[in-house]
């Protein structure tokens, strides 16, 4: 993975600083509330309903050992013992003390981590595919581009005070796992009839309110010009994005007000009239870049498959639903999931942490990766050493055969946590939790994503799940919207509205009886996504809301 | 006012920013003049003035073929998170080629003007008077950065 450079911890040490004396004039009274909160956002620290919330960010998803370990050591020392995983792959603490922040940070910029731009009206930390340099249908590892992204984008001088926040995914696969197509920009790395490789980009996705699918702006951008290309795409945005109304300042409406050709025209106009005067790189830098991202060496291609696959079933339900073939077929890749039964999803806690470290060291080449969908990876097992990571997950509890499957949902932290929420999320995951908590029905049923979000913002990307879970407000009681038909992958589709909002105790039952509509109509292996875009939402409507009438 | 020009400070300027107390027809070319009033004289006028101030909505482009007589620029920041300004001070300078003064002024904010001078500002007018050790201690505090052609000021 990359390495800071002293140049990088010179940067980073003065960036603590200068959060230390901000931090210290606000405290002095020199900097107002209002400011303060600007600079602070841009810190990563939000004030939420019960206390402040530091965002700290995991660029790309990627995460040293090491870094892990600091991870939970902030957990115990600054926090409550825990953290909470985000759909843009950072870690969230929730209890840290204002005047107990900078040295927070300073702890982390030790081990090259920090909390920069993960909040604020500017460009976000760039998200990727959690397998990437590991799956075997990629095209490119995207994630020596997502660091260049990364450098390019910190305190940007030009882009930090865009009308509104701005994220940025790459994939590098065939197959999506970064949900590029709901992203303000959506990177996807492909070939030409000529061999090269450039960038299809996406602009204008995103979920929030009005959700959007991303549309294509340039289907081959050679890689070279990928940096004056988003400044263009950036710079049409920064002047001519709204300003005057909150939930249209999104690129994704200028995108639309404009139609995509205009919006294409002006990023053109822009791209040609700024030539080379803005940031370049060279071949040079790029590959420097790349050589932080080598492959993992190769095992002898006779490397055992656990006997234990034959002989224990619960091991063999671990092995089917949360590890995936790499690209070296000595190796694995284990996801590590954070849905296990009684616990609210995506936290884990500092001995978890510290666990996942330390296996991280003797089975994944002391790396690790967080999710979207709010998981772990350990990217490059030895298959011959799968058993032994598998019982050490177990002991954590951390090896919930449940990747994909109904109980892997993604929830945001909802009115419990978040000031903007207007209702709860962890009840509603706990219900559908308690109510499927037999596996082997979870594995008869396959995939199928559940997605919960407390409120429109839709941080629990709702709109993109086989079944979304919306919480809605009604004159201070909660209730829950369902949607269906959503789906991230290479096809994004917006999930369409079931009917009727569901009183907060029937959640799970109306679940049970969606599910139920699915399995009866379903044919042969076909996926809940399928099955909505042949038969419509009518049969699983009926289903749901004349039991319930 | 007190202005922060090319990292010096100053208390008197010999701009002056022409308002509604002021007739335009009394304002000579020493005033600074909004956008939209300079593109509504015609040209004679127009070249005499030589100090203009643009708007977050203006389109710094339409300075484009007057920039020979025109020595300053002001970008006017109603409020400090607007960041129009950024771009319009980026374009004069990398696409427009100007080289005359670009001031920041109305909401402008010591944590704002690193950024500023990285977008090619040359001047700050602050409404109230800073604390001169924080900007200065603002202005020298990062010796690193990743974008390099948006220059950080000399330090010191």
């Amino acid at each position: 993975m990359y390495q800071y450079t002293e140049y990088d911890r010179e940067f980073l040490h003065a960036r603590v600083a200068e959060f230390r004396d901000q931090t210290e004039r606000h405290l002095a009274g020199e900097i107002g509330e209002d400011e303060y909160k600007q600079l602070r956002l841009r810190n990563g620290l939000y004030l939420q309903t019960h206390a402040y919330m530091l965002r700290v960010a995991i660029p790309y998803g990627l995460l040293s050992s090491t870094q892990m370990r600091k991870l939970g050591h902030v957990a115990r020392v600054y926090d409550k013992g825990y953290g909470h995983m985000t759909t843009r792959q950072n870690i969230q603490y929730n209890w840290p003390k204002l005047e107990e922040v900078p040295d927070l940070l300073s702890e982390l910029a030790d081990v090259d981590m920090h909390a920069i731009q993960t909040s604020g009206n500017c460009i976000r930390n760039t998200t990727t595919d959690p397998l990437a340099g590991a799956i075997a249908d990629e095209i490119e590892d995207p994630r020596p581009w997502c660091e260049l992204i990364r450098q390019w984008s910190t305190l940007h001088p030009e882009f930090n005070w865009l009308p509104r926040k701005f994220k940025i995914a790459v994939t590098g696969a065939l197959s999506d796992r970064a949900a590029v197509q709901v992203h303000d920009i959506g990177l996807r790395l492909r070939k030409n009839d000529a061999g090269d490789t450039g960038f299809e980009v996406f602009v204008g996705g995103g979920l929030g309110r009005t959700p959007y699918i991303g549309q294509v702006i340039n289907s081959f951008l050679p890689t070279q010009h990928l940096l004056t290309y988003l400044a263009a795409i950036l710079r049409v945005y920064n002047l001519e994005g709204r300003r005057d109304n909150l939930y249209k300042a999104r690129i994704k409406i200028l995108v639309n007000a404009m139609g995509i050709d205009a919006f294409r025209d002006k990023v053109e106009q822009a791209w040609a009239n700024a030539a080379d005067s803005d940031d370049t790189f060279t071949q040079e830098d790029i590959d420097a870049l790349k050589a932080y991202f080598p492959a993992a060496p190769e095992l002898a291609g006779d490397v055992q498959q656990p006997d234990q696959m034959f002989s224990n079933p619960v091991f063999n339900q671990w092995y089917q639903a949360n590890t995936k073939p790499h690209r070296d077929s000595g190796r694995r890749i284990v996801y590590v999931s954070l849905k296990a039964p009684g616990t609210p999803a995506g936290d884990l806690t500092s001995e978890q942490m510290e666990e996942v470290a330390n296996l991280a060291d003797l089975y994944s080449l002391g790396e690790i990766r967080s999710t979207h969908e709010q998981n772990l990876v350990l990217a490059h097992v030895p298959v011959d050493k799968l058993f032994e990571l598998w019982t050490a997950l177990k002991q954590a509890k951390l090896a919930t055969p449940n990747l994909g499957k109904l109980t892997d949902m993604i929830v945001c932290p909802g009115l419990d946590f978040c000031s903007l929420a207007n209702a709860g999320t962890l009840a509603i995951y706990d219900q559908i939790y308690q109510r499927f908590d037999n596996l082997d029905y979870l594995h008869e049923l396959g995939d199928v994503s559940i997605k919960i979000s407390g409120c429109m913002n839709a941080c629990g990307h709702h709109h993109i799940g086989d079944i979304g879970i919306l919480g809605v407000d009604k004159g201070g009681v909660e209730w829950y919207q369902l949607t269906i038909g959503g789906h991230a992958g290479n096809a994004a589709t917006i999930g369409t509205r079931l009917g009727k909002a569901i009183a907060k105790p029937d959640v799970a039952s109306a679940i049970e009886r969606l599910l139920e509509a699915y399995v009866a109509l379903r044919e042969n292996e076909e996926s809940f996504h399928d099955a909505v875009k042949r038969l419509g939402t009518e049969p699983f409507k009926e289903k749901v809301y004349d039991t319930a009438a | 006012m007190t202005l922060l020009r090319n990292g010096e400070w100053s208390d008197n300027d010999a701009w002056r920013l022409a308002s509604n107390d002021v007739p335009l027809d009394h304002a000579d070319g020493s005033y600074v003049i909004a956008l939209d009033q300079f593109q509504q004289m015609d040209s004679m006028e127009q070249s005499r003035r030589s100090g203009i101030m643009l708007n977050p909505e203006d389109d710094v482009y339409a300075l484009q073929d007057h920039l020979q007589s025109i020595q300053l620029v002001a970008i006017n920041f109603p409020k400090y998170t607007d960041g129009r300004g950024y771009s319009q001070a980026r374009i004069l300078r990398t696409q427009l080629h100007f080289s005359g003064e670009i001031r920041a002024l109305g909401d402008v904010r010591p944590d704002q003007l690193l950024f500023m001078m990285r977008a090619g500002i040359t001047s700050f007018q602050f409404e109230a008077a800073p604390n001169k050790q924080t900007i200065q201690q603002i202005l020298t505090r990062f010796k690193a950065n990743y974008q390099p052609s948006y220059a950080l000021p000399i330090a010191g």
